[in-house]
């Protein structure tokens, strides 16, 4: 995004002589979670099958144009005692001090102030804060900016590939990835409401 | 050894399927009864194992019956008395039923955990490509429940079929001094 590059006195030349630069960050509108309408699903290979699950509560917020055409932020919090396999014992399993050790890190944290535009949509690279490690990850999404009822909605979705063992998710036999792979698919769909 | 049936003797192809299952199976009682107390890295290991060695014998089930409609089947002794002709029948059809509905009720137990099959899937891609087979039925945890009570209790009923099958094979041996067991056996 050449905006983020401008200098501010660009910016600022720009917005007082051409108000339809509102995609411009200081113009952008500041997007939340829908969460009933909001899906953050997973699925990793275990003994060469694929098992999906999901978490039900990860507040996001998006700086974004009103018309969908540029990001500036995006941050997402993902409450990991959320964390559903739809299996309890698997659930168990999951939160427990080897995998995602849900009782010492609640949360997971992603975020980005680096959003670019690609062929497709926008690519987020941020950091990724899981089970204490902070990594950069790559999260690419499309928009689709609307007005729902009079009020701005906009649509985040997309998929990316976290490698949990880059994240100490797996210790002592789940280091192993012959069983269950390094490879977990991260699925989003979010609907996003202008703030009032 | 004839590579075909004759309706004195088994031939080759039967006799390989029946061994083979035999040691099949024995690897599937022992990878159950291991998995029970591992922790869950392993368990998952061996389960995987186990599911698909269950997609294996069903697979060369549904080989050999084929293999025994096109093949003579080798006949009982005619000293045999009636009843024992029923119990013979009764015990095979119920081998062969078992073959069927062990590896069957397995797997709709797994779909119905939602932990799909996968038939050797954990080798290298390279090997044989990842077989993940479909879901025989729905995520269901009262389902789960009820299939998992019946493989486990088909296994009791695996126990005592076999047990009166190897108990009559070694009677018509070593009692009744027969070819029975012999004509299943690859060096008599």
């Amino acid at each position: 995004m050449e905006y983020q590059h401008a200098s501010r006195g660009a910016v600022l030349a720009a917005l007082l002589c051409a108000p339809a630069f509102a995609q411009a960050p200081a113009g952008a509108t500041h997007y939340s979670i829908d969460q009933a309408k909001s899906s953050l699903e997973f699925s990793f290979v275990q003994a060469g099958a694929q098992n999906k699950g999901k978490f039900t509560k990860f507040p996001v917020t998006l700086d974004a144009s009103a018309d969908g055409t540029s990001a500036s932020r995006l941050d997402v919090t993902v409450d990991m005692t959320t964390f559903d396999t739809d299996d309890k014992e698997r659930n168990d399993t999951l939160k427990g001090p080897d995998l995602f050790d849900v009782a010492k890190f609640p949360q997971a944290h992603f975020v980005a102030t680096q959003i670019t535009k690609t062929a497709t949509g926008f690519d987020a690279v941020g950091k990724l804060t899981l089970r204490g490690v902070t990594r950069d990850l790559h999260v690419p999404f499309t928009l689709r900016a609307t007005k729902e009822q009079g009020h701005a909605v906009t649509y985040l979705a997309g998929r990316t590939t976290v490698r949990r063992l880059d994240f100490g998710v797996g210790q002592g036999d789940w280091k192993s990835t012959e069983w269950v792979g390094n490879d977990v698919t991260v699925s989003y769909s979010v609907r996003l409401v202008a703030a009032q | 050894m004839a590579i075909r049936n004759t309706t004195v003797r088994w031939g080759a192809v039967s006799q390989l399927l029946h061994w083979l299952i035999v040691a099949l199976i024995i690897a599937q009682v022992t990878l159950a009864s291991m998995a029970d107390d591992l922790p869950p890295v392993k368990k998952i290991g061996l389960l995987a194992w186990h599911k698909s060695i269950g997609i294996t014998i069903l697979l060369l089930a549904v080989i050999r019956l084929l293999w025994r409609w096109m093949n003579p089947t080798p006949l009982l002794p005619g000293t045999l008395k009636p009843y024992e002709r029923t119990l013979a029948n009764f015990t095979h059809a119920t081998l062969y039923v078992l073959l069927f509905i062990m590896p069957l009720s397995g797997w709709m137990m797994s779909s119905a955990r939602g932990f799909p099959v996968a038939w050797f899937g954990f080798f290298p891609k390279s090997w044989f490509g990842s077989v993940q087979l479909p879901d025989l039925v729905p995520k269901n945890k009262p389902l789960y429940d009820a299939l998992l009570t019946t493989h486990q209790a088909l296994q009791w009923v695996l126990y005592t079929v076999v047990a009166l099958h190897v108990l009559a094979a070694l009677k018509h041996h070593f009692m009744l001094k027969d070819n029975v067991l012999k004509r299943m056996l690859p060096f008599t």
